[in-house]
């Protein structure tokens, strides 16, 4: 899939190229405009709400400048995306110089795709245990020195299963395999679960697309800039080292289309192109944002922002495992005792002990290269670096997207990203 | 920062205005618009690299019922085109639902507003970043060192009219601390800190770097596994989240099936008599008071767990009547954007008859004094079962034992909530996933643990 070209703008392209001519302008000042940011969002809902549905249709934008002078960054941010609200944003700097005039054009809306509402409302009457289901629209500009940036991204759905055992579903609105997701999302747990005694020391199989939390909290938050430049990683000082497998690639891809972390721009206007981090087990690069990168001498284009409101932080977009040559069925039945995850959870990396706890929701204890009980909800524990050296070289040839890995939150600031894996094999993990 | 709080309000005015005079042509019998500004500024230090940061966000939103369907749509700013945007996308959202969500006028006012904190002069966030800095090489002696430093301060105000003319209005500020610590590698690793300033003017720079460091002064090399029955003190954050993890079993239950009837013992009792839970939803307390709740219901104390018997759940108007319980003013409403939903706005523990924590220390056998997580709390109230993964220190009569990367509590719920021995007097405001929670320490007796990682 690639990213969708919408038909109307989001914004007027002549009042965004005179906005350009001023950015030019105060950008060569001091303290100096970096950029202007605008955006535009759709978040329609439909709940159920104790034997009934409401819809609900929130529809916000904003604008925000962002002004650098020495060590410093300042952010002015409000809401609308006026003229007016760009003279506010731009402060004092406006009386010296004449903000462009809005055309009185009327602006392209977002509005929810065709087909979405009557989705929507099927799949709620056909279970009780979905609250809700939610389609999320962006649109954003970014206006600096070199001219203005158009941002696209796809529409993602999301999905909350409520009840004992809470999961998520996050993907790109349409996607052909989303009714299959859906059935997953939905069965129901196996009724007699096996646990592992604590502390037992197994060998995992992660099945095609379950391993995306592992990939995103290992080699996604720990290669993120801020991390690496104030200290906080582990990987900070392994630029070049071997940190896994000889077989094991990890790209950051913006441009794969069909992933929920897709976008042709970053927020601080950089064109969108993947980014090798580790390539056959050495650590190539850093997931940056353009601060990042001049400090790291790494390539920018990782700038994302959870809204209007905030700034650019270094984030990751989609991380791509490159498949291998191995049958998964073949991998399994290679296992003498062990388990498979078929569906992992949330993931963390405790920055206090370095600690990666994955969680697994659904799996199976695998003897003799059979699949025999049903796993209950567990806990795999190890030092994330640990971990990711864990990963058997023998990889999958089935890479599959992580519908469960949904929302990654950062010092509180969500964003949507994916992952597309293949089946790994961890050669032995601590089971809690 | 461009506006006061008064001219929030009063820009307020022209969006909640706009949309009610296109509601009032809309043939729409019953309605609700509810406008809130927001002023946020952030001072942050990473590193060395200075950032502050203004944020306004403006809105309106309104809900609707025609008697047979229900609605709700909210745009940003405040000009008749975003009320009209508002209007036009909650009456395009409408869905057949079986009965009005809107409270009726009956349910209506206000509590006293309480008295709001104090706004901080200009540039105090970023004095405040560097003392803290400074306060916190001092404390430490140099061990440990900020890594990031976030002074955040809001400023709120939001105005509530409906079709049967109630009106209420609140303004608001709150001002609260983010720090990040690291020190020596495979030691320390990186600690986190969430603060609430309760009152700028008399904030301490050397209490806040306190908070900041003094768990992370513990950690020590891993020391060897000992696993089995022991007390547990959990920190005032551990507590926190871990009743957050409880939200389910304090909101109203919408179904028949209610958790905490399965949880409860023969005598009613959910917990140990020793916790008392508050959700204090007008009182000056806690970091989010307000005179009434997010639909106009008055704001009052819900005390949730009386001496360890459930009394009362936190319930939205609609969740109220689909649970058939009395409303009670329990909608929560963070932002414009936001349908109004049952949630905890202040809850916090009763430590009226709190022991001070060095003596709940000596209270505690063999024992593990639980400083973080490491995970978020998984709690199943079907299955009475929960599972916590948290670092501490080994503890034998006081003393402090060795350091523990990872330790799991898991086991019964119920057999956890009612072995909670003692409250501590050190109650402390904490950011959850189900709110603000205030909590102090907590003992709890013969609990089943391991140690992993």
């Amino acid at each position: 899939m690639s990213l969708p070209t919408p038909s109307d703008p989001a914004f007027d392209p002549l009042w965004l190229e005179e906005l350009a001519g001023l950015v030019r302008e105060l950008s060569r000042r001091t303290p100096r405009l970096v950029d202007l940011y605008l955006e535009r969002r759709l978040e329609a809902r439909i709940s159920r709400e104790h034997a009934g549905t409401v819809g609900t249709e929130v529809r916000t934008e904003g604008l925000a400048a962002r002004w650098r002078s020495g060590a410093g960054t300042v952010i002015a941010a409000r809401s609308g995306v006026t003229h007016a609200v760009v003279r506010e944003v731009l402060g004092r700097a406006f009386r010296r110089l004449a903000v462009p005039q809005q055309r009185g054009l009327p602006t392209a809306e977002l509005d929810p795709p065709l087909h979405w509402r009557k989705w929507a409302a099927r799949t709620l009457e056909g279970t009780t245990r979905l609250p809700g289901i939610w389609l999320l629209s962006r649109r954003a500009v970014v206006v600096n020195a070199g001219g203005w940036h158009e941002l696209r991204s796809p529409d993602l759905l999301r999905v909350r299963l409520e009840g004992t055992a809470p999961a998520a579903l996050l993907a790109v609105w349409s996607h052909p395999q989303l009714d299959g997701w859906m059935e997953e999302l939905l069965a129901p747990p196996p009724p007699k679960p096996w646990a592992p005694p604590s502390g037992t020391r197994l060998p995992v199989i992660l099945t095609s697309g379950s391993a995306g939390a592992l990939v995103h909290e290992l080699a996604g938050h720990l290669l993120e800039s801020d991390l690496v430049t104030t200290g906080i990683s582990p990987m900070g000082n392994l630029e070049g080292a071997t940190v896994a497998s000889e077989t094991l690639t990890i790209l950051d891809d913006p441009t794969a289309g069909d992933l929920p972390g897709s976008f042709s721009c970053d927020d601080e206007g950089v064109a969108a192109r993947p980014v090798t981090l580790v390539d056959g087990g050495v650590l190539r690069s850093w997931i940056c944002d353009s601060e990042g990168a001049r400090v790291l001498g790494a390539p920018a284009g990782r700038g994302r922002r959870a809204t209007w409101q905030h700034p650019p932080a270094s984030r990751m977009s989609n991380l791509v495992v490159a498949p291998g040559g191995a049958d998964p069925e073949a991998m399994e039945r290679d296992l003498s005792h062990g388990l498979v995850v078929t569906r992992a959870g949330g993931a963390t990396v405790d920055p206090a002990t370095g600690t990666f706890v994955l969680r697994v929701e659904r799996g199976w204890e695998v003897r003799g290269g059979r699949r025999r009980r049903p796993l209950a909800p567990v806990h795999l524990v190890g030092s994330g670096l640990g971990v990711l050296a864990s990963i058997d070289p023998v990889l999958g040839n089935d890479a599959c997207p992580d519908w469960r890995l949904g929302w990654c939150v950062k010092d509180g600031l969500a964003l949507p990203t994916g992952t597309l894996t293949p089946t790994l094999r961890l050669t032995g993990v601590e089971v809690l | 920062m461009s506006r006061t709080p008064f001219d929030l309000l009063d820009s307020l005015q022209s969006g909640a205005s706009a949309a009610r005079e296109l509601l009032l042509g809309s043939g729409v019998a019953r309605w609700e618009v509810f406008a809130k500004a927001s002023l946020t500024t952030t001072s942050l230090d990473l590193r060395g690299r200075r950032s502050e940061l203004s944020a306004e966000e403006i809105g309106v939103a309104v809900r609707t019922w025609d008697g047979r369907r229900a609605g709700f749509g909210a745009a940003s700013g405040m000009e008749p085109a975003a009320a009209r945007r508002a209007v036009d996308g909650c009456l395009a959202a409408r869905c057949d639902a079986p009965r009005d969500p809107l409270p009726p006028r009956r349910l209506l006012g206000t509590a006293d507003p309480p008295q709001g904190a104090e706004a901080p002069p200009r540039g105090w966030a970023a004095h405040v970043a560097g003392e803290v800095a400074a306060a916190i090489h001092r404390r430490s002696e140099g061990r440990l060192r900020p890594c990031r430093l976030a002074v955040h301060h809001g400023t709120w105000g939001w105005l509530l009219l409906t079709a049967e003319g109630f009106v209420a209005g609140h303004q608001a500020c709150s001002s609260f601390l983010e720090v990040e610590v690291t020190g020596e590698p495979g030691i320390h690793g990186t600690w986190r800190s969430w603060q609430w300033i309760p009152s700028p003017g008399e904030f301490s720079a050397e209490r806040a770097a306190a908070a900041a460091v003094d768990r992370a002064l513990l950690a020590g090399r891993p020391a060897p596994v000992r696993s089995g029955l022991a007390d547990l003190l959990l920190h005032g954050e551990v507590t926190a989240h871990l009743l957050a993890a409880l939200e389910p079993l304090l909101l109203a239950s919408p179904g028949d099936d209610d958790p905490v009837d399965r949880l409860v013992d023969r005598s009613g009792q959910l917990a140990s008599p020793v916790l008392t839970l508050v959700d204090d939803r007008c009182g000056t307390s806690g970091p989010l008071p307000a005179p009434c709740d997010g639909e106009g219901l008055p704001a009052r104390p819900i005390t949730l767990l009386d001496h360890g018997v459930p009394r009362h759940r936190v319930a939205c108007y609609r969740d109220a009547v689909g649970a058939g319980l009395n409303p009670n003013g329990g909608a929560l409403r963070l932002s414009f954007r936001d349908l109004p939903a049952s949630g905890l706005a202040n809850l916090s523990v009763d430590t009226s008859l709190g022991v001070p924590p060095s003596r709940l220390l000596a209270r505690a056998g063999k024992a593990y004094y639980l400083l973080r997580l490491v995970t978020p709390v998984e709690v199943d109230t079907g299955r009475d079962e929960i599972r916590l993964l948290a670092s501490g220190l080994s503890m034998d009569g006081g003393r402090p034992g060795g350091w523990h990367p990872v330790v799991e509590v898991r086991g019964s719920l119920s057999r956890l909530l009612r072995g909670v021995e003692a409250v501590g007097t050190d109650l402390h405001w904490y950011q959850t996933a189900a709110g603000f929670v205030g909590a102090p320490s907590l003992l709890v007796l013969r609990q089943p643990v391991t140690e992993g990682g």
